[in-house]
């Protein structure tokens, strides 16, 4: 009896289990608990109208707030450059947020004094860039110089170690970096709550930097509320956007989409010799893309001169006069060139006066004041 | 006797057991005809003068004799459209509109995810661009599509065809030309219409039998230097880089676009 009982029991017993958990595979599961790591998805805010859904996140590196928070500190902490305090340099340095997140002074100068091959771009709206990143477009997820074992796979990953060896950016080397990191007492809890580990590795400062430059998206110009119907754009500013749209100005097809740019590579007839070792040629060897560079997004056009990659031109006036009446022809010039041999547009200066006034629609106040952008109140 | 209540839970379990998930269980399909089918991959290719397009150099002569070269063209294709001779006919449906750009390899293959139902095909055809239905502005928000997008104040929607190079003009001077195809205007009087500037483009020797399970792959050439000859001779020197507001030159390219599309090969 006992033994029937038991087996009885037993049979019960196993299946109720059978009964319960029969349905497992279409229940979803329920992660362990982890009350020490969960990070909160950080979930870009793809901006009203037609913006790009496609965003540039790698799978290895997914957008948390915790790790835009620590991003953001470290993007401003200018003991990043494992300098002494006297010599601190960040991200933020040069890349300033009332600039659009470039210096709005040209080239820059690293912690040594050694000035940047180019001007700077500005980092804004990079979460949609496909294309590339720097004016060379260098730093991209197929190019194979950026998916080796020290590289993190062609994305604003690799910038930042870029950045910290370059000698005319922090001149140091990433060890230095996350040894000043790690001596910093706020900075192991930031870790564990963005990695779930309060072991800090470059490549998790990287993480955690590109994360927060993910997240600086510029959408709230004048231009855009016009679109959404909360501004009107002034007559001069209307006829402005018809030369910037029509092959008037011919602005659009390197500058259009709604980012104000393709993030493609042109030679726009700046100049007959070619000797500089960083333009598209030294990333595609393509003569057609001899002298050619990334077409920079002209949102916050205004915040964001001297212009070109090498800064030749200090007012939004004379790129617009540059690109009216200055074209150089070489054979390497991009087809869109289309005014090319009249010299540029040949706009009346009323109409220069408009094409400049729609320009300054497209710098937006919201963006360089929004504080989640800004430097911490609590770092030196 | 005593085990009774026992079996009965037993059986009452077993029960249960086996009517647990019946809700999650799917519903027996009504059967459906089965028909046969294979499937369909395009390549595409771009040629000048019957030969694949040498990009980038100054090489050829057009019907008006213009020096020309071509640095790349970009393009839709749309309402692919397969035929057969009792009259039906199978639409690409898996994705209406296609893009093609000469600087993205990937775009030259298209791998047709349609289900094409098998027998004999005698002719393809399709929109050159996007009709006239469909071309609205911001259905690509994403690159490379979004990109051909054709601006407001020229109409909107999107280019149909981005054709780029260099041209030697009368004064022997290399100038940049854009042959690009979207809306026009015709302004007559104080009237003015739209012209959406997409054709269909029927494309000859292109029968073919698919069998089941098999896939034909399916070469569409676009003849660049067909552009510029028949029935209107394109001269570069009169319509000059720009066209985007010029319907005349626009309205000629479509014309011309009749015989720009053939069959390289099916096999």
């Amino acid at each position: 009896m006992k033994i029937e009982k038991i087996f009885f029991t037993g049979f019960l017993i196993i299946s109720l289990i059978d009964v319960l958990t029969s349905c497992k595979k279409d229940t979803p599961l329920t992660p362990e608990p982890n009350t020490e790591y969960v990070p909160t998805p950080y979930t870009i805010q793809i901006p009203k109208g037609y913006w790009p859904t496609q965003l540039n996140i790698p799978a290895n590196n997914p957008m948390t707030v915790e790790g835009v928070e620590l991003g953001r500190y470290l993007f401003y902490d200018g003991r990043l450059c494992g300098k002494t305090n006297d010599t601190l340099m960040s991200c933020g340095t040069c890349h300033q947020q009332a600039h659009s997140f470039e210096n709005g002074i040209g080239y820059a100068h690293g912690v040594t004094g050694i000035q940047t091959p180019h001007v700077m771009l500005p980092f804004i709206n990079l979460v949609f860039n496909n294309s590339g990143y720097l004016w060379n477009g260098k730093v991209e997820h197929n190019n194979p110089a950026y998916n080796t074992p020290t590289t993190y796979g062609g994305n604003i990953e690799d910038l930042c170690w870029m950045s910290v060896v370059a000698p005319h950016e922090f001149h140091s080397d990433t060890n230095h970096a996350r040894e000043a990191i790690k001596n910093i007492a706020i900075y192991p809890p930031m870790f564990e709550k963005a990695f779930g580990s309060k072991e800090i590795t470059f490549k998790k400062i990287s993480m955690a930097i590109a994360q927060f430059i993910r997240t600086l998206i510029s959408s709230d110009s004048k231009f855009d509320k016009s679109l959404r119907g909360e501004a009107q754009l002034t007559s001069s500013e209307l006829n402005g956007y018809d030369i910037f749209m029509t092959e008037k100005g011919d602005c659009f097809h390197c500058h259009g989409t709604i980012l104000f740019t393709t993030n493609l590579f042109y030679n726009n007839a700046k100049d007959t010799t070619f000797l500089d070792p960083r333009d598209r040629y030294h990333v595609t060897y393509n003569p057609v893309d001899i002298g050619a560079y990334k077409a920079p997004t002209l949102r916050n056009i205004a915040l964001t001169g001297p212009y070109m990659h090498d800064g030749r031109f200090a007012t939004l006036d004379a790129v617009i006069n540059f690109y009216n009446e200055g074209l150089i022809w070489s054979p390497y010039v991009s087809p869109f060139m289309t005014h090319l041999n009249q010299g540029g547009d040949q706009l009346i200066q009323s109409d220069k006066d408009d094409l400049r006034a729609f320009l300054l629609t497209l710098t937006d106040s919201t963006f360089i004041h929004n504080p989640a952008f800004s430097k911490p109140a609590d770092l030196p | 006797m005593k085990n009774r209540p026992h079996l009965f839970i037993v059986i009452l379990l077993f029960t249960f057991i086996f009517f647990s998930c019946h809700k999650e269980k799917p519903i027996d399909p009504t059967p459906i005809t089965t028909i046969d089918h294979g499937h369909i991959v395009f390549k595409f290719a771009h040629y000048v003068d019957n030969q694949p397009a040498i990009w980038d150099s100054m090489m050829y002569i057009n019907a008006a004799l213009n020096h020309y070269m071509v640095t790349n063209v970009q393009y839709f294709i749309s309402n692919i459209t397969l035929h057969k001779s009792d009259g039906s006919s199978k639409l690409i449906t898996s994705k209406s509109i296609y893009y093609i750009d000469s600087d993205i390899p990937s775009t030259l293959t298209w791998s047709v995810s349609d289900e094409i139902p098998i027998g004999s095909y005698n002719s393809i055809s399709f929109t050159f661009g996007i009709d006239s239905v469909h071309n609205i502005s911001n259905i690509f928000v994403n690159p490379p599509e979004d990109g051909m997008f054709w601006p407001e104040p020229m109409g909107g929607g999107y280019h149909m065809m981005k054709l780029n190079g260099k041209y030697i003009d009368t004064a022997s001077v290399v100038c940049n030309f854009n042959t690009h195809i979207g809306k026009g205007r015709v302004i007559v009087g104080s009237d003015t219409t739209m012209v959406n500037n997409s054709f269909t483009a029927s494309l000859p020797s292109s029968s073919f039998t698919l069998t089941k399970d098999a896939t034909k792959e399916i070469e569409i050439i676009m003849n660049i230097d067909s552009w510029y000859k028949t029935p209107n001779v394109y001269d570069h020197n009169v319509y000059g880089g720009s066209i985007m507001n010029n319907q005349t030159a626009m309205g000629m390219l479509v014309q011309n676009g009749f015989d720009v599309f053939t069959i390289g090969y099916i096999h």
